[in-house]
């Protein structure tokens, strides 16, 4: 009871991580980012190749992983999402479904699809760890867990009481008025994009050390969204119940159904969420005819 | 786009013909002979890729009915593929392989699947609506799934050519000739539904959906309706893909191939039957034109980069279209023509003086 | 008197194929209230989106001319340079953030670097965003969202305001408070105002010149005593007084027919 209890907690984090990217991305760009599993994996890619530059020092390769995933965010935005500014939603979001197409593509090319192990040349282990009540995680587990408790605080106090994030709330309801208030959307939606990118990044790098690097790993991405649909698409609040109720049910389907169905529940609160209140548990209602 | 000069329709007949000049009407003609006299001049190789061209613009069509025409976003377009394709699997696992059984069987879970994933359009709207299809199409594939490892063995359903009492079809130019008589239908019965009042209540709803149930258009039956049509005819096209392949299995209907699809109507153009096939045409070659390009750049490129090159190359070419020509092939042929049009003006001016 | 807003010439052009405004010339000088008058589809809003840097997002460009902001060019530049440089826009429509509660609003903006207004005096101009300070924007009435949009540009601290339809689905009672403000604040804060309108009745009661656009030309223009005595813009923008003989408009428009061949 207890594992799965943890177990929820740990594959929550994971989900709030890229739930957080997703919701980032739509408050600024209203794009639903599809290629955030793909930054996932390229965050984890960065690691293993940083990790094989510098073997041995995860106090190098570890922070440099980090600032290149949120340096792809900036460069995806300025390249990719800048030009689309102001085309139907529905372009952007299939120009992110390219993007992602030619992520997958690029790793592929560069790094095949043989599956890697960044831990070994980090020179880190990643042992088992006894909870009292006699649940067990692995130490990237509790990794997991504290970065996406982090991760959410920093961006809390961010958004709601630095200028900078009262600006870049602003560019997100209404781009063009900001605009013509001074402020530089464009820099503004690029940080935001960093953001979502780092906290893809950080999750694949995490997940790579924690289970194994493979390019496939961006369903992960797929099933994410999910979570941030639940939890409304406009809300960095809602990510955090909405990843605790997908994991569970995630989990639980694993426990007393079959893997495949684990693999559509996700989906499966998608449509039920999508049904009964499509804006989520804590989204706007307007954000419907936003779209 | 606008339409550059100034052009009038100065009669109803006019306002509702297809093709209005008499050079379009020579084109479409040259084409017809050239489509019917294909077979006698090329290789069976070129006639394969017309039939899978064809095969691929009937789905295309559909999507475009859904999704140009009636504006519902439609991502999982694979389902219904999927479901005809399964429909006629699980037909010919009992024994009924005959066409008249699976086609009938195909158009009517064809309807049925459509007017599910069509329920939550009536609530949901553009991105969405998108996403509760993609689910929708995760779901239809886990049964699709389920489904093949209970039955199929995991490797998938063999499928025999299609038999109509002694007439069997089988070979390429046959299946050429029978995919392509289907594509042209489609397509007819595409153009007529613009034209139709269906058609102008799909166009109404698109845009302004609000306003068009002011106006009287009843708009929850016309949104499922445009579903029902479009998994209608994709389940269908479904069944053609089953029959031409000859075997059924749950890969060949993932994401990438709803991407497929959708990257066809966005090259393409949306909203234009003309842009469907356009991209249909585009997308089908394209695999094949970058095999030609690899080979013939590094002829011993090693397998495993031929398909991230394509994959690549794919998502590269759509990524182009929707930042520099979102109006797809369609909106660059107006662009050229517009300038025809105008010549030697550059902007229609003000006044008709 | 220097001339802080200079267009000259200026053509924009919808989709490369319909012109929008054309040869439009037009000055703003310091510490002046200039009215831009037409009617619908005129070419108002469409002027002001040009120099504000508004255009592109409606497939719009500037073909012709230059715009000029004290001296410097500033034609096709972003929105958010041209604001910077002391020239900020008050939209039509979409004024406020309505996620934002008022006090947000207020500080979602980059002023420029001289302090000319501050936030106090921003409460002493409009007492009633002071009461509604932690109100969603998004709840305001129109009158007050229209007082937040002019609080919210003075605070970018510019020299000259483009005012969008600043009478638009307002009551007469506070359209006539609006421009008694706008008065105001040219003659405390020295800002000019180029004020596009419809209501020509309450534009004209403020403003020292005016140009009156009609298809995308200006057809006439001047001070506001000339502007007021001339026989067509009492007919057709003021609405007064009427002459049966003149023709009506509709019925000098024609339309050329092509035989279509492409």
């Amino acid at each position: 009871m207890l594992q799965a209890l943890t177990t929820t907690l740990v594959v929550a984090s994971l989900y709030a991580l890229l739930g957080a990217g997703y919701v980032l991305v739509y408050r600024s760009s209203r794009v639903l980012n599809l290629a955030q599993g793909d930054l996932l994996t390229l965050g984890g890619y960065f690691l293993f190749a940083l990790a094989a530059a510098f073997p041995g020092a995860p106090a190098v390769s570890l922070p440099l992983a980090a600032l290149a995933s949120a340096l792809t965010g900036v460069v995806v935005y300025l390249v990719l999402m800048r030009p689309m500014a102001g085309h139907p939603v529905f372009a952007a979001v299939l120009v992110t479904v390219t993007l992602g197409i030619l992520l997958r593509a690029g790793i592929v090319f560069v790094f095949t699809d043989r599956t890697r192990h960044p831990l070994q040349s980090l020179g880190l282990t990643n042992p088992p760890r006894a909870l009292p009540g006699g649940a067990v995680v692995s130490t990237f587990d509790l990794v997991m867990i504290v970065t996406a408790a982090t991760l959410f605080a920093g961006l809390f106090l961010f958004l709601r009481l630095s200028p900078l994030g009262i600006q870049m709330r602003a560019a997100g309801e209404h781009a063009l008025l900001a605009s013509q208030r001074g402020i530089n959307f464009h820099g503004v939606f690029a940080l935001s994009w960093a953001l979502a990118a780092f906290a893809g990044g950080l999750a694949g790098m995490i997940c790579s050390s924690n289970v194994r690097l493979e390019p496939s790993l961006d369903v992960l991405g797929l099933r994410a969204f999910a979570v941030a649909l639940v939890g409304g698409l406009d809300s960095l609040a809602g990510v955090l119940p909405a990843a605790v109720i997908v994991a569970a049910v995630e989990v639980l389907s694993i426990r007393y159904g079959n893997p495949l169905l684990s693999d559509v529940s996700p989906f499966l609160c998608l449509l039920v969420m999508l049904l009964i209140r499509p804006w989520g548990l804590f989204g706007t209602r307007e954000e419907l005819e936003r779209v | 786009m606008a339409l550059g000069g100034g052009y009038f329709k100065t009669s109803h007949e006019a306002d509702l013909a297809v093709v209005d000049t008499r050079l379009r009407r020579t084109a479409l003609a040259v084409l017809v002979l050239a489509l019917l006299v294909l077979p006698r001049v090329a290789s069976s190789f070129v006639l394969d890729l017309a039939s899978q061209a064809a095969l691929a613009a009937i789905g295309a069509l559909a999507l475009n009915v859904l999704t140009g025409l009636a504006g519902q976003i439609s991502l999982g377009h694979a389902g219904f593929l999927a479901a005809g394709a399964f429909t006629t699997a699980a037909l010919v696992e009992r024994g009924l392989a005959s066409p008249l059984l699976t086609l009938p069987a195909t158009a009517l879970v064809g309807a049925l699947l459509g007017l599910i994933v069509g329920i939550p359009s009536l609530r949901l709207k553009g991105l969405y609506l998108a996403l509760g299809t993609l689910a929708m199409h995760h779901v239809v594939l886990y049964v699709a799934g389920e489904m093949q490892a209970r039955a199929g063995g995991n490797t998938g359903f063999t499928i025999p050519p299609p038999a109509l009492g002694s007439l069997v079809l089988r070979g390429t130019v046959g299946w050429y000739y029978a995919l392509v008589l289907a594509a042209a239908l489609v397509l007819v019965l595409v153009v007529n539904l613009q034209r139709s009042r269906a058609g102008r209540a799909w166009m109404a709803i698109r845009d302004r959906d609000v306003a068009a149930a002011s106006v009287g258009i009843h708009v929850a039956r016309y949104k499922l309706a445009a579903f029902v049509w479009s998994s209608v005819v994709t389940a269908l096209a479904g069944t053609l893909f089953a029959y031409q392949r000859g075997f059924v299995s749950v890969e060949a209907f993932g994401f990438f191939l709803a991407i497929e699809y959708i990257a066809m109507i966005i090259i393409g153009g949306l909203g234009s039957a003309l842009g469907a096939v356009l991209g249909a045409g585009l997308v089908t070659l394209l695999p094949y034109a970058i095999d030609a390009v690899v080979a013939a750049l590094s002829p011993g490129a090693a397998d495993y980069y031929i398909f991230p090159a394509k994959f690549g190359a794919f998502g590269l070419l759509m990524a182009l279209f929707l930042v520099f020509e979102p109006l797809g092939l369609v909106g660059i042929w107006r662009r050229v023509r517009n300038w025809f049009l105008l010549w030697p003006f550059r902007h229609r001016p003000l006044r008709a003086s | 008197m220097s001339v802080l807003l200079e267009l000259e010439n200026v053509e924009v052009v919808y989709h490369h194929v319909a012109t929008a405004v054309q040869g439009v010339s037009l000055s703003v000088p310091d510490r002046a209230i200039v009215a831009l008058l037409g009617t619908n589809g005129a070419g108002k809003t469409t002027t002001l989106r040009a120099i504000s840097g508004f255009l592109g997002g409606d497939n719009a460009r500037v073909v012709a001319g230059r715009i000029a902001f004290r001296g410097e060019t500033i034609t096709g530049r972003p929105p958010h340079e041209i604001a910077r440089r002391g020239l900020v826009l008050v939209p039509e429509r979409d004024k406020v953030f309505e996620t934002l509660t008022v006090q947000e609003n207020l500080a979602a903006l980059v002023p420029r670097g001289r302090r000319l207004v501050t936030r106090q005096q921003i409460f002493e101009y409009f007492p009633v965003l002071a009461e509604r300070r932690r109100q969603l924007a998004g709840y305001l009435s129109g009158g007050e969202r229209q007082m937040l949009a002019l609080a919210t540009a003075l605070l970018c601290q510019p020299d000259m305001l483009l005012v969008d339809e600043l009478s638009l689905g307002l009551a007469p009672v506070v359209v006539e408070t609006l421009m008694r403000l706008v008065v105001r604040l040219r003659d405390e804060l020295g800002l000019a105002v180029l004020l596009v309108e419809q209501n020509a009745a309450a534009a004209l009661a403020v403003a020292d010149a005016g140009y009156v656009l009609e298809h995308g030309r200006i057809v006439y223009d001047g001070s506001v005593q000339r502007l007021l005595v001339h026989e067509d813009i009492r007919e057709f923008y003021l609405g007064v007084g009427h002459r049966a003989d003149r023709k009506r408009y509709t019925d000098v428009k024609q339309y050329r027919r092509r035989r279509r061949w492409f």
